[in-house]
């Protein structure tokens, strides 16, 4: 590994100075909840693009987007081709955000407090902060994954990396909020883009363009460049990829807080039709190190075992695991193989895809560059957990713990109560962190824990804005539809015997039933309700 | 392979950095004055309010 203390060190270090000094600076402007949430509405449009784009970028999308180019070829960067245009016609057309922005609400349960009553609001609080944490909940040990594997350092370093990693986003957001987390946003989408922009033109220029198509010929054929060509990604994956595309940027609380930040709906508006390209950046630029890591590694899932696993391996199963296709080591396997093979083997032969670019950038990159993508990728992390532990903790604070809340807190105990919830994920993601690995590709998990809320907050944010028969009925319907498909399917894959159904679906087939079913419960519950039980009101 | 199959990706790779790089340098010095007036406006406000959110609905 290229990696000098005395020099990539020192950037380190000076850019993770600079972050704690610029988060902590703003920490008494932090005066009324407000403030402490939304930043007081004061956000502008640049402020608002750099924020969103570092925000939305982290260590787990640089993995995800590497692993889909290494897994898939070009064709793996298809998410953000979708989500960047559905965000560019959200943006552009004002559909739901205008209403969302004018609201002035702070979340999104909140909003639906006014057209559905408080039980809505209240569940819509729960599960929107059951999705994201489970979300969440893998980010930190897949950060740290990356930084041991670039660094060379080993995985039984993980826990300091990510307690260090952790303490310093919590101590900044804890103190400033929103907006510490702006600033520090800022400063990290300059860091981190100046980062990935040097590691691309690098491995374009050193790999070259035609070594990366001649890999993903080789590797993937035509489904490499075509995302519905036979063998290729596939229909469901497509048709799941743009209904989270439209749903993420509608409803995803890191997103749209960013609209509830703006000082006005036009500028939200123009934050999203702006950083829409930056949704393909963030899943091509990843996803060319990923193509690269495979022309120059090769796909060798037996290197992730330590010579003891490998020499436990059967001659016969040893070959199968060789012979797989990229990304699928156990493929090839009979089911008593699989079930014969140890789970730490199993889970880090998973994960073989995975780590591939970190491995990858961790020999290609000489030392001083090697200093930068690190500085860029803490960068990319801290923006990502700080906002991430901010959103879901204002729907902890805003939505679910309203029926809490008799009278008005004041401001100073309200901004010590979000303070604490904040701390709160913190303990949490480190805990959850380091007890669950996710099965198999890690986006699919990352898209199928959304949907648990993603499918019912955008079929009722849309029902909200647009369809005046819609009403609490069809609304509680769709939260628990929604969430029930993604819910089941996760507990079948660690116990496939209980739901042998659920078990059989792929994550992209169970996220677009979810999508399903909430929309036929919003429409089956809304009719089913009597009319004049269910006034239009609000948004209307 | 068709020989065309990389073009709209080559096309891309061409858009991505030119794109990024441009957005880069155009977010950090409009993003700097950004957060000047930010908190520029916020020191010019005092709290108005001692509670927290009195059109809370769940606070009422």
């Amino acid at each position: 590994m290229n990696f000098s203390w005395p020099i990539d060190g020192a950037i380190i270090g000076v850019y993770l100075l600079a972050t704690m000094i610029a988060g902590v600076w703003l920490r008494r402007r932090v005066r009324r909840v407000e403030d402490f949430l939304v930043a007081g509405r004061e956000m502008n449009l640049h402020l608002g693009i750099a924020s969103l784009a570092a925000t939305e970028f982290g260590v787990i999308t640089c993995m995800y987007a590497a692993q889909g180019g290494y897994t898939s070829g070009f064709a793996g960067a298809l998410p953000g081709i979708c989500q960047a245009v559905a965000m560019l016609v959200i943006g552009w057309t004002g559909f739901c955000v205008n209403r969302l922005r004018e609201s002035e609400a702070m979340t999104l349960p909140e909003l639906f407090e006014r057209r559905f009553g408080k039980t809505v609001r209240w569940l819509s609080g729960v599960v929107i902060v059951l999705g994201g944490l489970l979300n969440m909940g893998v980010f930190l040990k897949i950060g740290g994954q990356f930084l041991c594997l670039v660094t060379g350092l080993s995985l039984e370093h993980l826990v300091l990396i990510m307690t260090a990693l952790l303490v310093m986003v919590v101590i900044y957001t804890v103190l400033g909020g929103m907006l510490s987390v702006l600033v520090t946003d800022f400063l990290q989408f300059v860091v981190m883009s100046v980062g990935l922009l040097v590691v691309t033109v690098m491995i374009l220029v050193q790999v070259g363009w035609g070594r990366l198509v001649e890999t993903v010929q080789k590797h993937h054929g035509a489904a490499g460049f075509e995302p519905l060509a036979a063998d290729g990604l596939g229909v469901s994956f497509v048709v799941m990829q743009v209904l989270m595309g439209i749903a993420a940027t509608l409803t995803w609380q890191t997103v749209i807080s960013r609209v509830f930040a703006a000082k006005d709906a036009a500028t939200g508006r123009k934050i999203f039709t702006r950083t829409s390209f930056f949704f393909v950046c963030r899943w091509f630029i990843p996803g060319l190190w990923g193509v690269a890591a495979l022309a120059i590694l090769g796909w060798q899932p037996l290197r992730e075992l330590s010579a003891g696993e490998r020499a436990a391996l059967p001659p016969a199963v040893v070959q199968k695991i060789e012979a797989s296709p990229v990304g699928q080591p156990l493929k090839l396997l009979s089911a008593e193989e699989k079930g014969a093979l140890p789970s730490a083997t199993r889970d880090r032969l998973n994960e073989a895809s995975l780590n591939a670019m970190p491995r990858f950038l961790g020999a290609f990159l000489p030392i001083g560059l090697m200093g930068l993508l690190i500085a860029a990728m803490l960068a990319a992390d801290m923006s990502t957990d700080a906002s991430y532990m901010l959103g879901w903790g204002s729907v902890i604070y805003n939505d679910i713990l309203a029926p809490f809340r008799r009278r008005p807190w004041p401001h100073a105990r309200a901004i010590r109560w979000n303070r604490c919830i904040i701390a709160l994920i913190g303990v949490y993601l480190f805990v959850f962190g380091l007890l669950y690995t996710p099965e198999g590709n890690v986006w699919s998990y990352l898209a199928l824990t959304g949907a648990i809320y993603l499918s019912s907050m955008s079929v009722q944010l849309v029902a909200c804005c647009y369809w005046p028969r819609a009403n609490s009925w069809g609304a509680l319907a769709a939260i628990v539809l929604g969430a029930v498909v993604p819910v089941l399917h996760l507990a079948s894959e660690r116990a496939p015997g209980l739901w042998p159904w659920f078990a059989s679906l792929s994550k992209d087939q169970a996220g677009i039933l979810a999508f399903a079913m909430a929309t036929a419960g919003m429409v089956v519950g809304s009719l089913l309700k009597p009319r004049d039980a269910a006034p239009a009101t609000a948004l209307m | 392979m068709k020989a065309d199959l990389h073009l709209p990706w080559l096309l891309l790779a061409v858009a991505v950095v030119g794109w990024y790089s441009t957005v880069t340098v155009w977010v950090a010095i409009k993003g700097a004055a950004d957060i000047r007036d930010m908190v520029k406006r916020l020191d010019e406000e005092q709290p108005k309010d001692s509670a927290a959110r009195p059109d809370d609905p769940a606070a009422k």
